[in-house]
């Protein structure tokens, strides 16, 4: 089997990702703001009560808001825009006649748009964040370094597992867009799960206690909770085996059952259009 | 002064033809009207949850009761929901009428632009954000110690003064629209960004933020101190009380403003051809 179409697929919807360099732009003065907001809350809230034992520190729960805000676009908000199209002018008739295994189509073209989205942001908002806000004397809001070099090392795994599991979430999404044939459902359920069960909302690890068990082992958090708890060194009931584990495992039974779905979804797909 | 014909539509005529026309046509698809609305409460409600929970960890929110943060939220995403529902029309403005050209169109009516955008659809998707905002009002107005009887009058009156701010940030978004063709994403720092910044107690912010949502955008004028007048809560930072009751008014003067800039922004407008 060549790997050939499901390269041209990512590279095809990674261009597209890196075309939008003024929405690049646009969408980093948006970070910053949201990012400049919460952390001004947070370091309210945390000097207001220095005598509570949280669970991250103030300067660890700043580092997460940024690597959080930059990794906003690697959210799986909503299907693939380009498959929500095919959905809609039945254009999707000629995707299942492609001589190629459809999941792995699909999923390296959703692969690819999220890191295409995801990688100039990051690595922008890392460097206004880090370094330049160290420059200009804003050390105490800026981006903390990792934890160690071997956390720095496992955190690049797990981010990487993350963009993966992110993929997989996203084509549970297209598939709910090719059966309901419009991509609106898929926007409707998936930004709200995602910003939430994520962390992008709180810091996972600042919920109640009663409920973060649940949200450590819920899968949306193996896309940039756990890599950014890793990056941290703060702990994970269970160390980091738990937390790529717990990523690993997501990433298999999501594929397996996303595949049987989409098996079904298609067996009984009823096209629009001409 | 023409006579005009006796079956010309007044101004009020005119806009709930248009209204109505847009709410009919939005309830052609119920499944998809009733799924968004629930989206878009589910979203905003979970934001709350969000502030509630660094509540629940910190025992306040940097020294603010639960009630007074819950009228601040609830206020701001009322009154954005409100400016949402009326200002579809300016949101897409750039996309839809300046880069196709159709904002010609508009100019040979013999009617307001304004009003005639304002038409282009009354929008019931934020019915969700609404209703969770007076919800989240209403807990907190019961949470709160010392709720004023004039809060029955003060807070519809922010309400008002908010939605006239945000819907003057949607004009003013467009009137840019006329230099950038299409819509800035920048602009959603002043409505999202606005939102979550006037959820929180503006002494939880820095100076520079303090004064960019006290002068340049009033958002402290038509949420912060009318929630002080209304629950006679003092100023951390000294400001008279009573100003709550008479700021709101700053909201309505920044959508004159808006509108000025508007219209000085339509008699340059050169388009962008056929």
């Amino acid at each position: 089997m060549s790997l050939r179409p499901y390269l041209t697929a990512f590279g095809l919807q990674w261009k597209i990702g890196l075309r939008y360099r003024i929405a690049v732009v646009a969408g980093l003065v948006a970070q910053m703001w949201f990012g400049a907001v919460t952390l001004m809350a947070y370091a309210s809230v945390y000097h207001a009560a220095p005598d509570v034992q949280a669970p991250l520190s103030l300067r660890q729960a700043m580092t997460y808001t940024w690597i959080q805000q930059s990794l906003f676009t690697l959210l799986p908000l909503g299907c693939l825009p380009a498959i929500g199209d095919a959905a809609r002018t039945g254009a999707i008739v000629y995707d299942l006649m492609r001589p190629v295994d459809m999941w792995n189509w699909w999923l390296s073209a959703s692969l690819a748009r999220l890191l295409g989205n995801a990688v100039p942001r990051a690595v922008l908002l890392a460097c206004v964040a880090g370094p330049l806000a160290m420059l200009v004397g804003l050390g105490a809001w800026s981006l903390a370094g990792p934890a160690s070099l071997i956390s720095a090392a496992l955190a690049l795994l797990s981010i990487t597992l993350g963009a993966l599991l992110s993929a997989t979430i996203v084509m549970w999404w297209n598939i709910l867009t090719a059966r309901t044939l419009s991509p609106l459902g898929s926007y409707a359920v998936g930004t709200p799960l995602a910003v939430l069960l994520s962390g992008m909302l709180l810091p996972l690890p600042l919920y109640p206690d009663w409920i973060r068990p649940f949200l450590l082992a819920q899968p949306f958090a193996g896309i940039t909770d756990i890599p950014i708890r890793i990056y941290l060194g703060t702990p994970i009931p269970g160390g980091v085996t738990t937390g790529l584990g717990l990523q690993i495992f997501w990433l298999t039974a999501l594929t397996f059952l996303g595949r049987l779905w989409m098996r079904q979804t298609v067996n009984r797909l009823e096209v629009q259009g001409a | 002064m023409m006579q005009s014909p006796s079956r010309t539509l007044s101004d009020p005529g005119l806009y709930r033809r248009m209204a109505g026309a847009s709410i009919v046509a939005q309830l052609r698809y119920p499944g998809t009207f009733i799924i968004q609305a629930i989206g878009n409460f589910v979203t905003t409600l979970l934001s709350f949850f969000g502030i509630w929970s660094l509540f629940h960890r910190f025992g306040s929110i940097a020294g603010w009761d639960i009630g007074t943060v819950a009228v601040l939220y609830g206020l701001v995403n009322v009154a954005f929901a409100i400016a949402e529902t009326l200002g579809r029309g300016f949101e897409v403005f750039g996309g839809e009428y300046v880069r196709t050209g159709s904002f010609d169109r508009l100019l040979l009516r013999p009617r307001s632009t304004l009003l005639l955008l304002l038409g282009h659809e009354l929008r019931l998707r934020p019915i969700g954000r609404f209703l969770q905002g007076l919800f989240v009002l209403a807990a907190g107005l019961w949470l709160a110690p010392h709720v004023q009887w004039t809060a029955t009058l003060v807070l519809p009156w922010a309400i008002a003064g908010g939605a006239a701010m945000f819907l003057g940030v949607l004009i003013g978004q467009a009137a840019l629209c006329f230099i950038t063709v299409e819509g800035l994403e920048v602009v959603n720092v002043l409505t999202y960004g606005g939102v979550e910044a006037g959820q929180y107690p503006l002494t939880m912010f820095g100076r520079w933020l303090r004064r960019f949502i006290t002068f340049v955008l009033p958002l402290a004028a038509v949420c912060y101190y009318p929630t002080l007048f209304s629950l006679n809560h003092p100023d951390p930072l000294d400001v008279p009380t009573w100003i709550g009751a008479l700021s709101p008014a700053a909201g309505f003067a920044f959508l004159g403003v808006m509108v000025l800039a508007w219209n000085r922004a339509v008699a340059g407008y050169v388009s962008s051809g056929s």
